[in-house]
């Protein structure tokens, strides 16, 4: 199967945050508290009950007094996933058939490695200690629909469909790169940006911790390398050489 | 009958018991989680509970490795003339021709093979610690978890290497491990200094 996406474009989006209600709807997930801070994004920070959330950022520009970009965050959907590799539970994340990072809370055994192996800081935790995240609500999908976030979007900035057709519109439609093309082998949610990503708050090239790069390339197959690399040597060296055969040296020697 | 002469105290044989057996399972469930076995995961009843088990095994390997701390640590930071020599035959380990030279309780191999698994052990333990009760700082998890994986590599490397030694290269060693004795002849000459220190220690 193709591998789906969705394609967020901020410049379209109206900060209704109708995404954030429609997930929480659809998802059955609890409402958070939440304090008034002096704006109107609320709650500041994705949350176990919240996959999805509109970032405001105000910007100074030359035609207006400022400008407002609304930018939806979510799990990325990684290609290659930072969450997925250093977790030591098989399972507990997978990929769908439509390429989106899906999670089983049951497989799940909440060692929260996943939230160091995030490039994007989107996992969480629940009550139980089980990951929480925007798993591209793969319920609907599997039954023809479509998520519940992209459906309610009232603006066309939230697009689910066809990576690569996503693709394709954007760079139509006038952005000429669009970000998640390649980072991480692609990521499932794309941004069509004008400007550079750091205006809306987004790392210019995210990266896997190297740390845990270095860990899946050299240390995984050095842990079962190295071990049967010195029990192939002690073989040899019992074949070889052999045991310390006391009584057999001392006679030897005794002669 | 032959004479034979005490090695390990009651305390010293069940610590390395303690250490050995939760090391081992710790190891195996580390292979699970590493290359996500599923037969070893059900063979500890689920992940969820190798998981568990995982930490509070976590828990004896370590509280052993701060027992041997005041069984092997002076000894393995003490060192002379000898040490280099036996450094310059290898220890005797790969040939039978060479003559060691004499060695005290445990020789200059043990002396650094202790050493690793203090260090690597510290790591190993100190990183699960932190993993396991400290998971909300990315930096500290990050760390913890390469330094969890380089012990994890190196303890694979010198355990087997250890084990070796102590069973089939050297066979009437193990005893050491179930009466805590060996035969006197055997010590004389794997361990002569400390024979000497011993009997010095009973004529005085």
């Amino acid at each position: 199967m193709a591998r789906m996406g969705i394609l967020v474009s901020p410049e379209l989006c109206i900060g209704c945050r109708a995404c954030q209600v429609a997930c929480k709807s659809w998802n059955q997930l609890p409402g958070d508290k939440t304090t008034n801070r002096g704006g109107f994004e609320n709650p500041p920070d994705l949350t176990p009950h919240l996959y999805n959330k509109i970032h405001y950022l105000e910007v100074p520009a030359a035609a207006d007094v400022q400008r407002w970009l609304f930018v939806s965050q979510r799990c990325m959907h990684c290609d290659d996933a930072g969450c997925m590799k250093i977790c030591p539970a098989p399972g507990a994340l997978y990929k769908t058939k439509e390429g989106a990072v899906g999670i089983n809370k049951d497989k799940c055994i909440g060692c929260k490695l996943c939230v160091a192996g995030c490039p994007f800081n989107v996992p969480r935790y629940d009550e139980k200690d089980k990951i929480s995240k925007c798993h591209l609500c793969n319920d609907r999908i599997a039954n023809g629909l479509q998520p519940a976030c992209t459906k309610t979007c009232p603006t066309g900035a939230l697009k689910y469909g066809d990576r690569d057709s996503l693709i394709s519109g954007a760079q139509k439609a006038g952005y000429a790169k669009v970000y998640g093309q390649t980072d991480l082998g692609g990521l499932g949610s794309l941004y069509a940006f004008k400007d550079a990503p750091n205006v809306y708050g987004m790392d210019e090239k995210p990266v896997i911790p190297e740390t845990v790069v270095f860990w899946h390339k050299v240390l995984k197959p050095l842990s079962y390398l190295g071990l049967s690399g010195v029990v192939a040597a002690s073989l040899i060296h019992y074949v070889a050489i052999g045991p310390h055969k006391e009584k057999e040296e001392e006679e030897k020697k005794n002669g | 009958m032959d004479k034979i002469i005490k090695k390990a105290g009651a305390f010293e044989i069940i610590n390395h018991w303690v250490m050995a057996i939760s090391c081992i399972l710790l190891a195996v469930q580390g292979y699970g989680f590493l290359f996500h076995i599923e037969g070893i995961g059900s063979a500890f009843g689920g992940f969820n509970s190798m998981r568990a088990l995982h930490n509070y095994l976590g828990i004896a390997f370590s509280v052993s490795l701060f027992f041997s701390i005041f069984l092997y640590l002076k000894e393995a930071l003490t060192y002379d003339a000898d040490d280099i020599g036996w450094i310059m035959v290898l220890g005797g380990y790969l040939s039978h021709k060479v003559s060691v030279p004499p060695m005290g309780k445990i020789n200059t191999g043990q002396k650094f093979f202790y050493l690793a698994v203090l260090i690597f052990g510290i790591g190993i333990s100190a990183s699960g610690y932190v993993i396991w009760l400290l998971p909300g700082n990315k930096q500290y998890i990050l760390l913890s978890h390469i330094v969890h994986n380089i012990s994890f590599v190196t303890l694979m490397i010198a355990i087997p290497v250890h084990i070796y030694l102590g069973t089939l290269a050297n066979p009437g060693t193990l005893r050491i491990m179930l009466s805590g004795t060996v035969p006197y002849q055997w010590a004389k000459k794997k361990h002569p200094k400390w024979v000497a220190e011993v009997e010095g220690g009973h004529k005085a």
